[in-house]
């Protein structure tokens, strides 16, 4: 926070004489190019650029629908989400889809003609030509890659690249500032020269009736109280070096490298973790994870509590679960909302929860083919708002769907009822659709059906992210790196004593804060330092 | 305990309301002042440029008075709340309207001990006010918790942490604007230009820490109650927009050609942010969508 680089119009340095004109002026550009791009990448000004065009692409994001990952990796899903929100948005649809590419691309145009008016005038070649360049192509590249613009901000084309541009210009900045941190905390410049002393922005000038010995040592002894620490040399002239929190501008920096923490947890996460948003169970049933080979978790009871006071509202979600590790019991515990279990880096959390249905099928021999809870997971498709289940009838082409009540209103199922529908699923035809009874065996086709009882199921989120480690290190790096560099603002002070016979001169000066106008440390320590000095002097 | 914390709330909004009023006269008073200071009669001066005679002294201090008055009758409020609600005064719209009102009153109370500019209260108390109107427009019954809410000190911690960002970036918001306000030089009996920006900005290095730990702290809610640290909820997606805000302030503050009302600028966006961020349950819904309204339900 501390540093700043204005970056300067790339000029064609002149080429030497006796070279050849050609290749010298190639790698002039070259290196002026070069020279150029580092000067934009550790500029804060570009840096402050993508976090407001970041701010304002988010903004987007939050106000308008944003499609589902799932709904985007699917191209016929992409069109059908296009036209569910093209009544809402009518026209306006094309210019969302389009307008981040297309305002890219204006904006880089504008650039390059910026950068090609400043070059026609004065032969300058400045940034704004291959910045303007660059934003043109990436304008060119996402309106030609990206179907659904700012419906689906967070996962763009663009909001990546800026993201990317943000870290590398906050990779560079922190690099470019390194060398100097470290030579301001280890080896300070004790001598800074006489003009410092009238050109800083903040100093002062005492005369002093002592010598430069005693001068420094009362100096030294005001510094030493307000705990700064003291550097001092002298050639006849005594200088001095104090500061204070030197160590804070290393805060500065992993505050910011803190967020490449950050993202880098986030990339791995996404590609190494394993993420599945709904793991549908039961009660009674056990059903393989999917986290690890031969791990299983079984559903005992899901219970869902409602406040007695207070109409509709839900006052706990738990799902009783046990997980066993190839057939061995390895972890049971009550899931809540805010109770996730986890075992062996994955984490299961309460998700929602519906209804389900236990079911028996027995086939033409008797035997059973399927007998446990059916999680009642989806939903009709003939828009009647029912919930329904699958049964893959095991060894069987034939497919068993399970509708069940919608409540007490409903006069097709009725409460106790289910509505099974066989379907051979070698030639799609149906063989049997009979709404059934509870408790009574009902055959279809092959089959006898039996619905046993009701009963319900949880869902679930599993997760297992190797990237969160690195997030919430990020995340104590941030705010640890940002409080301690509001809290204790670094400090840096010079002194030069020089001595006429008798009397001595004292100069102190300070860079102040470049962030605040105000400091008034600097001149509460002159008033101390004054004050110190007079005393003796007088007396 | 919830009737208490209702008769404390009124009491705050009137000595808010009254406070105000004292502010205005102070505020007026010293415009007075300023033209017989030009006129040649002596007065004193306040610390940092501000003119004050005698009577505008005394209409200053009981302004003070009763502004610290409404923070304490605030604070009261929120702690009889939660006596009655058994959690942190924080799970809807009306406690959460009324702890902003407390974070605003706070900051401000603080920068103006710090700073004696009491011409910052004419912008800060009516956003307390305001936010206390609004919650007296909206339904005070105390709702039970929903599972995702059950995680008190989650919900304390966060939430406290929130408003204290908000109140001082509404000191922010108050400084930026009396600097926009105010013509080239400083006029008006206002502070000088140069205090507003460093209240301006001593009020987002309070609150920009505690925006951050307010996203933190909603990262790793989330990661504890929905398993995942970061979803794009509307809500989150708001409050990286007023962080990317306020970053890009600070960073304005040491870019030459952007100091001043280019950076103030920032701040009265930043704080529409803020505000957007806040009221935003009301009408994107997402995961933060529990704000007792009862718009989703």
């Amino acid at each position: 926070m501390t540093h700043e680089v204005r970056t300067p119009p790339l000029r064609p340095t002149a080429v030497a004489p006796g070279q050849t004109a050609a290749s010298a002026g190639l790698m002039d550009y070259v290196d002026a190019g070069l020279e150029g791009l580092w000067h934009l990448l550790t500029s804060m000004r570009v840096a402050m650029v993508l976090m407001m065009v970041l701010a304002l692409l988010s903004l987007a994001g939050s106000l308008i629908i944003q499609i589902t990952a799932d709904q985007a990796g699917d191209s016929a899903m992409r069109a059908e989400f296009l036209s569910m929100i093209q009544p809402r948005y009518g026209g306006w649809t094309n210019v969302m889809v389009a307008g981040p590419g297309a305002v890219t691309l204006i904006a880089g145009i504008a650039m390059l003609a910026y950068g090609l008016h400043r070059f026609s005038k004065r032969g300058e070649l400045t940034w704004e030509l291959g910045t303007g360049v660059a934003v043109a192509a990436l304008g060119v590249l996402v309106l030609a890659t990206d179907t659904l613009g700012l419906f689906n901000v967070f996962n763009s084309l663009l909001f990546r690249v800026l993201v990317a541009g943000l870290v590398i210009s906050l990779v560079a900045c922190t690099a470019h500032r390194i060398p100097g941190v470290w030579r301001t905390a280890t080896k300070p410049r004790v001598d800074v020269g006489a003009s410092f002393f009238e050109h800083a922005p903040q100093h002062e000038s005492v005369v002093v009736h002592a010598t430069a010995d005693e001068t420094l040592a009362t100096v030294r002894t005001i510094f030493r109280n307000r705990h700064y620490r003291i550097l001092t040399q002298s050639d006849g002239t005594v200088h001095l070096y104090a500061d204070r929190f030197r160590f804070v501008a290393f805060a500065s920096l992993a505050g910011h490298i803190s967020l490449v923490l950050i993202l880098a947890g986030a990339i791995i996460g996404t590609t190494f973790g394993y993420r599945n948003p709904s793991f549908v169970i039961a009660e009674g049933s056990t059903i393989p994870t999917g986290t690890e080979s031969g791990l299983a978790m079984k559903l005992v009871t899901f219970t869902d509590t409602w406040y007695t006071t207070v109409a509709d509202v839900p006052s706990d979600y738990a799902s009783k679960v046990e997980l066993y590790k190839d057939g061995a019991l390895v972890a049971a515990q009550t899931i809540r909302v805010n109770d996730p279990l986890t075992y062996n880096g994955a984490t299961y959390y309460q998700k929602a929860y519906g209804q389900a249905v236990v079911m028996t099928v027995k086939d033409a021999q008797g035997n059973v083919v399927y007998s446990q809870g059916l999680p009642l997971d989806q939903t009709a498709g003939d828009g009647s708002g029912r919930d329904a289940g699958t049964i893959q009838i095991p060894g069987a082409s034939d497919v068993l769907y399970v509708f069940g009540t919608t409540g007490t209103s409903d006069t097709t199922i009725q409460p106790g009822q289910v509505r099974a529908v066989l379907v051979s699923a070698a030639n799609n035809s149906t063989i049997a659709d009979q709404v059934i009874n509870q408790g009574k065996a009902q055959t279809m086709g092959n089959y006898t059906v039996t619905f046993d009882r009701e009963s319900q199921y949880t869902l679930l989120s599993i997760n297992r992210d190797p990237g969160q480690i690195l997030i919430w290190l990020g995340a104590l790096l941030l705010f640890g790196g940002f409080t301690l560099i509001f809290l204790l603002p670094q400090r840096r002070v010079w002194a030069r004593i020089s001595s006429r016979g008798a009397t001595s001169v004292l100069s102190v000066a300070s860079l102040g804060r470049r962030d605040a106008a105000l400091g008034t440390d600097f001149d509460d320590l002159v008033t101390d330092i004054r004050a110190a000095l007079q005393t003796p002097a007088q007396g | 305990m919830d009737k208490m914390s209702g008769y404390a709330f009124v009491a705050a909004g009137l000595s808010t309301a009254l406070a105000m009023v004292c502010y205005a006269l102070y505020a007026l008073s010293g415009l007075r002042a300023a033209r017989v200071q030009t006129a040649g009669v002596p007065t004193t001066s306040g610390a940092l440029g501000f003119v004050s005679g005698p009577r505008t002294a005394a209409i200053g201090r009981y302004a003070t008075m009763l502004g610290w008055l409404a923070t304490v009758a605030l604070l009261a409020g929120l702690v009889f709340r939660a006596i009655a609600t058994g959690h942190g005064p924080f799970a809807n719209m009306y406690e959460f309207s009324l702890a902003f009102a407390f974070g605003t009153m706070l900051s401000y109370m603080y920068f103006e001990r710090k700073y004696h500019q009491r011409i910052l209260a004419l912008v800060a108390l009516p956003v307390a006010l305001a936010m206390m109107w609004y919650a007296s427009t909206i339904p005070s019954t105390i709702e039970p918790l929903v599972p995702a809410l059950q995680n008190n000190l989650l919900l304390t911690v966060h939430v406290a942490v929130a408003i204290v960002a908000y109140g001082s970036f509404s000191i922010a918001f108050g400084a930026a604007l009396l600097y926009l306000l105010q013509p080239e030089g400083g006029r008006w009996g206002l502070p000088k230009p140069q205090v507003l920006d460093e209240i301006g900005y001593r009020a987002v290095v309070v609150g920009y820490p505690f925006l951050t730990l307010t996203i933190i702290l909603g990262a790793v809610w989330a990661n504890t109650a929905w398993g995942t640290y970061w979803s794009w909820d509307p809500k989150e997606t708001a409050s990286l927009v007023t962080w990317l805000m306020y970053g890009a302030y600070l960073h304005a503050r040491v870019v030459r050609g952007w100091r001043g009302s280019r950076a103030a600028w920032l701040l009265i966006l930043g704080f529409a942010a803020v505000l957007f961020t806040y009221f935003g349950n009301l009408f994107f819904g997402g995961l933060h969508s529990y704000s007792g309204l009862n718009t989703m339900n």
